[in-house]
């Protein structure tokens, strides 16, 4: 009997690495492009809620393998059927790269044709066109996130223009180009993002230089309270014949919400959790993905556990409302499709049972609250004191900080409150709000170098 | 039945030292913060994230992230009212219009605390 784990192989047998680090062999590959195209951010009310860019970093640095580029049209039905790509292994959301008509007639790009993307004025990756075709972004939209009638399992509520994911997909262009991408000018990440960028082959290589056979992921989109460390620390007591060698903690970066804490906040504060102690640095490491969150629940949770797979991950936590907003999923539904499968999404059986799925094992947690009676945060599923009881809530911290109440240490640590002092006083201002979300979509997460093309 | 904490600081505290607030203080995370909890009635709830878009109803089904010139405003009326009974949410709905202003500013500014 072999108790002892290995770290899981990448979500469909090998890591996808499309980035071309030669800038001679990128300055070759992008003079023979037929077209060039300046990246452009999805925009919902005029305000930036997506930049493919970031798509293409996640694919071509192996985040999202095995997928290479933007989806054909049978690929595209393919995962909105079953979350399947054409290649069998799941994958739960659509990679396209829209662009719209007339941007489409200007480029008087076919198919067979290679299109240079540039980023902030710099050539930055090809793709190579295979298909193109027109999709009706209402109906991606809906069909992305699924319905109440065709998803019963979990879909409680139809979705709406109040859901910034669903607002993403139905911003789309009408035109798509499907093709494989590739990183020709490879990009610098910008501070503070740079220490905390670990792509799939060096988050694996720096698993085995800290010796982490077993690692437990921790999806964030927040500053830590003391309850997520709870939850981190509790969690990662699940692993072979012991506990997890590793807690990574891996934020997703990108365009948020107004009133979300910004990206810069979120990885240093969580870092705190390591330099102040309360968790070894030997055992935690921050990390972050790419990614405009679509806020999908049980979809989102298989693309974490796609991304962290690939990063060498074996244990996932899942929570209440993981990656969520709103009333539109069942608060479990992550749990569900963890624990029994969703059949609708083209799960009978968990996403790590089915041919061709996910080698991560689920660590389903309830809740950690703080109880007064036991003066301690402590499991929901431990604590029996429901009327002493007190949730930790995101929104009443913001609130709390929003007033300038320093939060007291048994909600928030004081070092990773002073992080976020210190990004306030940076940034003007403790949250995203629309000038933040403005200059942070001009500046992006990376800068590239100049690239002269003859 | 839905809730709004309003948050106690020493300077709160002192201003409703002595009056029949005092009794209805509760302590939070044992002590470590004070609050009023004021019961919201659903049409009340649903009249404040109407007019404060920013507020949210959290999981514990308390009103968060209203805005800091609403919270003050609700304190003063508190205060003013000795009460914390719905009627106190009215008062405070009533000048809706007028707080809109300062929550606008509010979404571009927000005092940075003194921390050592």
């Amino acid at each position: 009997m072999e108790l002892k784990m290995k770290m899981p192989l990448p979500h469909g047998g090998r890591l996808v690495d499309r980035v071309v680090t030669n800038p001679r062999a990128g300055k070759k590959m992008a003079a023979t492009a037929d077209a060039v195209y300046d990246i452009k951010p999805t925009l919902y009310n005029g305000m930036p809620v997506r930049n493919v860019y970031r798509e293409i970093m996640s694919i071509c640095y192996g985040f999202f393998s095995p997928c290479e580029g933007s989806m054909t049209k049978a690929e595209l039905e393919r995962i909105l059927k079953e979350r399947r790509l054409l290649s069998n292994w799941v994958f739960p959301y659509p990679m396209l790269f829209d662009i719209s008509e007339e941007d489409l007639k200007k480029l008087k790009v076919q198919e067979g044709d290679r299109l240079l993307l540039r980023l902030k004025g710099q050539p930055f990756a090809v793709l190579d066109i295979e298909e193109i075709y027109q999709i009706d972004a209402k109906d991606l939209a809906t069909r992305t996130f699924g319905t109440p009638q065709a998803n019963p399992e979990v879909v409680k509520v139809a979705f709406d223009n109040k859901h910034p994911g669903y607002n993403i997909y139905s911003s789309y262009n009408r035109m798509v180009l499907a093709g494989k991408y590739t990183i020709i000018n490879e990009p610098k990440m910008r501070s503070p993002f740079d220490r905390f960028w670990y792509p799939p082959a060096k988050a694996r290589a720096e698993f085995q230089k800290r010796g982490w056979n077993t690692v437990i992921a921790h999806q964030t989109r927040n500053v830590p309270h003391v309850g997520h460390e709870a939850l981190m620390r509790n969690a990662a007591y699940i692993g072979d014949i012991k506990p997890c060698d590793g807690i990574i903690v891996n934020a997703i970066v990108g365009a948020k919400r107004i009133g979300d804490y910004p990206d810069e906040t979120i990885v240093e504060a969580h870092d705190m959790v390591n330099i102040a102690g309360y968790v070894k640095p030997s055992r935690h490491l921050v990390t972050i993905l790419l990614w405009d969150m679509r806020y999908g629940n049980p979809l989102e949770s298989l693309l974490h556990a796609v991304a962290r797979q690939n990063m060498g991950v074996s244990f996932h936590m899942w929570g209440r409302d993981h990656a969520a907003l709103g009333p539109y999923y069942d608060t479990y539904a992550a749990q569900i499709l963890w624990e029994n499968g969703v059949p609708s999404f083209g799960f009978d059986k968990p996403p790590y049972a089915v041919d061709y799925g996910l080698l991560m094992r689920p660590q389903n947690m309830a809740e950690f609250w703080y109880c007064p009676k036991c003066t301690e945060v402590t499991y929901s599923e431990n604590c029996n004191h429901d009327k002493e009881r007190q949730r930790f809530s995101g929104s009443f911290i913001r609130s709390l900080l929003a007033e300038g109440v320093f939060p007291p240490a048994v909600i928030m640590r004081p070092e990773v409150y002073k992080t976020v002092v210190k990004w306030w006083k940076i940034l003007g201002y403790p949250f995203n709000n629309k000038k933040y979300l403005a200059e942070r979509e001009n500046e992006l997460e990376i800068d590239l170098a100049e690239m002269k093309l003859k | 039945m839905n809730y709004l904490a309003v948050l106690l600081d020493a300077k709160r505290l002192a201003d409703i030292q002595g009056t029949a607030l005092e009794k209805k203080v509760t302590d939070m995370f044992g002590g470590a913060i004070k609050a009023l909890i004021m019961e919201m009635p659903e049409e009340q709830t649903k009249k404040v994230l109407s007019a404060f878009p920013a507020a949210r109803l959290d999981a514990r089904f308390f009103l968060e992230e209203v805005p800091i010139a609403v919270k003050r405003a609700i304190f003063e009326e508190i205060k003013r009212s000795k009460s914390i009974e719905p009627k106190v949410i009215d008062a405070v709905m009533a000048k809706a219009d007028q707080l809109k202003e300062a929550v606008k500013k509010e979404s571009e500014y927000l005092p940075v605390p003194e921390i050592d």
